[in-house]
């Protein structure tokens, strides 16, 4: 038995959709930890800074092995990556919220 | 149509969120493509309330104290609320579909496209208003 041809690329572009969210997450992740590098940066900044890479980290690392479900021979859905994933991204959202309070 | 799974509607959709994967007891396995294209449009939503986000961000650090008092982070924490709105309402509606194509049901209908530009657009008229009122003075 020959393995799925994947004929509508559906793997690869599920894999690029993580990508491009990943970019996105970046610039919101830089955004957030931009104010620690004024030169009068306060412990806040810097905690506020350290959250958000940290939060960064784990997003990219989600998509990373999310990948490896893709590259199956059938690709598997994702399951518990896409809740994570977005609790994550409205946990930016709440640092955010600290960031305007700076 | 129900959105609660037994009758528990928060418990109940926040199981579900977790693990469509535990409910195997309804429906059967749908088409990998069919699963993956959900999970695409999961992370278009989820880009675009990274986007409000991103937006709210900067305002919060680009703009310019406006003329009204505090207009600047209401704006900023307006559009951070609703990027986190955004990505809250992906999950629940990825978790719905994942659970229709599962049963064979009509894919759930959702009002909430609209109800998100009707409050970008009221927003961008707020601003556009300030600035106004900012150049008459």
């Amino acid at each position: 038995m020959t393995p799925d041809p994947d004929r509508g690329a559906a793997a690869e572009r599920t894999r690029l959709a993580w990508r491009r969210t990943g970019l996105s997450a970046t610039a919101v992740a830089l955004l957030a930890a931009r104010p620690s590098f004024r030169p009068e940066a306060g412990v806040l900044a810097w905690l506020i800074a350290a959250l958000a890479i940290a939060g960064w980290a784990a997003m990219i690392t989600l998509a990373y092995r999310r990948a490896r479900g893709l590259g199956s021979v059938p690709p598997r859905p994702g399951r518990r990556v896409i809740p994570a994933y977005a609790l994550l991204a409205a946990a930016l959202a709440a640092l955010g919220g600290l960031v305007v309070m700076l | 149509m129900t959105r609660a799974v037994d009758n528990q509607p928060v418990l109940g959709a926040l199981r579900q969120w977790f693990d469509p994967e535990k409910q195997p007891t309804v429906g059967r396995t749908p088409d990998y493509r069919f699963s993956l294209a959900n999970e695409r449009t999961f992370l278009a939503w989820i880009r675009t309330g990274l986007a409000l986000i991103a937006g709210g961000l900067a305002c919060a650090q680009f703009l310019p104290p406006l003329s009204v008092a505090h207009l600047r982070e209401i704006i900023a924490i307006g559009l951070l609320l609703l990027g986190a709105l955004v990505a809250l309402r992906a999950v629940d509606h990825w978790a719905r579909t994942e659970r229709a194509m599962r049963l064979g049901q009509e894919l759930p209908g959702s009002k909430f496209p609209a109800i998100l530009a009707l409050a970008v657009t009221a927003g961008a008229l707020l601003l556009a208003i300030a600035v106004l009122i900012k150049a008459v003075q």
